[in-house]
């Protein structure tokens, strides 16, 4: 096992490198520099003596070289557009909101779609199987920005509620929540239902039942524990939404939380925030994907058997 | 006339407007084995889930060693349960894959409360051992066995229980010709040695040739023959009987066969006719619908009686 984790660690840095090179080429690929898009445009030796400063008039794989060099220092610069703080920082104070956002939305959302989606295997072509895969559909499809409008709609114009936006207090908090846990629900409905229905089906089930085993049995003591492997498994991938799934959240709610980096980043070419936010989710995805790993090593005795003995 | 250990009287399932199972009457007598044949879609499965109350038939009745448990509830069935077992095709899917192999063969005797959980795990260990694995295998995952050795914890789990009523779906199906003859051996000692009787469900004709005494012929959810194993090889009377026969791949290459492929108009068109003086018993005459009927020898065969003469 401990073999395992390491080969896997070992190939995550490896990824890690590739997809920071991708990340580099790839953003300054894009046209034009930080200092370009101003209304009132600078001089142009201005412009070279900050390009100078910021080390941008260097090559390519020389500022990468640096970039990285600061990386294995825990130093990610200095975003160009909050000069008062470092990356570090800004990430820190923007990414409360995001994964508290996140996070609760995930918690409320996964639980309530397992039990749905197990309500639904267990009671196949009844309401709650309709229900569970309406939801499903619904929330998989719909996209998130329509079902926060219809939140505030609902909650905040017509009932009054909640307030339509912002965050500060918890009450604040619940719709932009609400409209988080939409994707992890109608994920979950889905997969549980299918899950569960896919060992309720094996013929193990069946003898048990010939054993004479009762319904609540079987179901609690086999059928369960066959379906939670693939559930426990796919888990740890939904906390990569996080980082970008919450872009949209929370931009219709004004949640002041990593999402609108994204987004200005990118727009006004702030090299070291971009790349930044970029290797952040390269990390999510490779952590959870590592977690993900070992929790279905741990869980699944086929697996379990490699490399550790019994 | 001594109480056969499972028999099927008229039993019938539908699913909506289709029969899958109609008016199958099927008896296993003790200690012999009954072979239902017929393609896939014929109800011979259905047939054994019936038989096990793990289907609910639509009518009919179904008679352990006796006792008529088609209509008990599942908790009134859990002691009868204990006679009757089953073995499936597929033998990975059959195990629970999160559970040793110790623990599935223990596990009935768990369900029934049987003994403390020392004393369930030494019985699991000396039946693993009967069916031919090393009581090491205990520790083990169903994963880490090939199809045959699972097939053989599937067997050791079924009889654990002391079952006098083995119903065996396709258990040889799965398997290389070199497996599929230990399986059969295994199934055949075991059924000599504790006295079992079994139905054993499978469309290969090899396999039901060596292991029963007697083959019941299925169709669309009908049973279109039924004779003692010899001489349902030495003389079929029904068309698909005859066409499942010549289906047996043959492995001498000279031994040159004809093939008959039959569509379901050609078999109803071929259903054996018979005078009823040709009969010993006397069944319903000139009835549209074809009939089971008796011939010499408990051989059973759908036929059309008419007085008539055979067109």
């Amino acid at each position: 096992m401990t073999g395992f984790i390491l080969r896997r660690v070992l190939s995550m840095a490896v990824t890690f490198i590739v997809v920071s090179i991708v990340i580099f080429l790839m953003m300054h690929a894009i046209p034009g520099g930080p200092f370009d898009g101003y209304d009132m445009p600078l001089p142009d030796n201005i412009k070279a003596r900050l390009m100078a400063q910021l080390g941008l008039d260097k090559p390519l794989w020389e500022q990468y070289l640096r970039y990285m060099w600061g990386v294995a220092h825990f130093d990610f610069g200095v975003p160009y557009q909050s000069p008062g703080e470092t990356v570090m920082g800004l990430i820190a104070h923007a990414w409360l909101p995001s994964f508290t956002l996140g996070g609760l939305g995930i918690l409320i959302g996964a639980p309530i779609g397992i039990l749905l989606g197990m309500a639904a295997a267990l009671r196949r072509n009844s309401f709650i199987d309709y229900l569970a895969s309406g939801v499903a559909t619904l929330g998989l499809t719909i996209p998130v920005f329509i079902i926060s409008t219809g939140l505030i709609l609902v909650f905040a114009v017509w009932l009054h509620w909640t307030p339509a936006s912002g965050w500060g207090e918890p009450k604040r908090w619940i719709l932009p929540i609400l409209a988080y846990a939409a994707v992890p629900l109608a994920t979950y409905a889905r997969y549980a239902r299918s899950t569960m229905l896919d060992v309720l089906n094996k013929p193990f089930v069946t003898v048990l039942r010939a054993k004479g085993l009762s319904e609540r049995r079987i179901i609690f003591q086999h059928v369960l524990r066959n379906a939670a492997i693939p559930m426990v498994t796919i888990f740890p991938a939904m906390f990569v939404g996080i980082a970008t799934g919450s872009i949209f959240v929370e931009a219709m709610f004004r949640v002041p939380g990593l999402g609108a980096y994204f987004v200005s980043s990118i727009n006004k070419r702030d090299y070291p925030l971009e790349m930044a936010l970029m290797l952040l989710i390269s990390a999510l995805y490779s952590i959870s994907y590592l977690v993900a790993e070992i929790l279905y090593a741990v869980l699944n005795p086929r697996i379990r058997i490699e490399g550790s003995g019994r | 006339m001594t109480t056969p250990a499972l028999e099927l009287r008229q039993i019938t399932k539908r699913f909506g407007n289709h029969a899958a199972v109609d008016r199958v009457d099927l008896v296993v007598p003790h200690n012999s084995v009954v072979a239902l044949v017929g393609e896939s879609g014929s109800g011979k499965t259905t047939t054994g889930l019936l038989a096990l109350r793990l289907v609910h038939a639509t009518s009919g009745q179904i008679l352990l060693d006796g006792k008529d448990i088609s209509n008990l509830s599942q908790k009134e069935l859990k002691p009868h349960r204990r006679q009757m077992q089953v073995v499936f095709q597929d033998s990975y899917a059959s195990l629970d894959p999160m559970m040793t192999l110790g623990e599935i063969v223990a596990e009935p005797l768990g369900i029934h409360g049987i003994g403390s959980a020392a004393e369930r795990r030494d019985q699991a260990r000396s039946w693993l051992e009967r069916v031919g694995l090393d009581g090491g295998y205990a520790n083990r995952y169903p994963h880490e066995l090939s199809g045959g050795q699972r097939q053989r914890v599937s067997v050791a789990r079924a009889l654990i229980l002391g079952a006098s009523m083995l119903v065996a779906d396709e258990p040889t199906s799965a398997l290389d010709v070199s497996v599929k003859a230990q399986i059969v051996n295994l199934l055949q000692d075991l059924q000599t040695s504790m006295g079992l009787s079994m139905l054993f469900i499978s469309h290969d004709l090899s396999v039901v040739r060596s292991l029963a005494d007697e083959v019941v012929v299925m169709l669309r959810g009908r049973i279109v023959e039924r004779a003692p194993t010899d001489q349902i090889f030495a003389d079929a009377r029904h068309p698909y009987t005859q066409s499942l026969l010549d289906a047996v791949p043959v492995i001498d290459p000279k031994a040159r066969r004809r093939r008959t492929f039959l569509s379901a108009d050609e078999i109803t068109a071929r259903t054996p006719r018979f005078h009823p003086r040709e009969l010993d018993t006397q069944p319903l005459l000139d009835t549209a619908e074809p009939q089971l009927v008796a011939l010499a020898g408990s051989h059973f065969v759908e036929a059309i009686v008419t007085e008539r003469a055979t067109p």
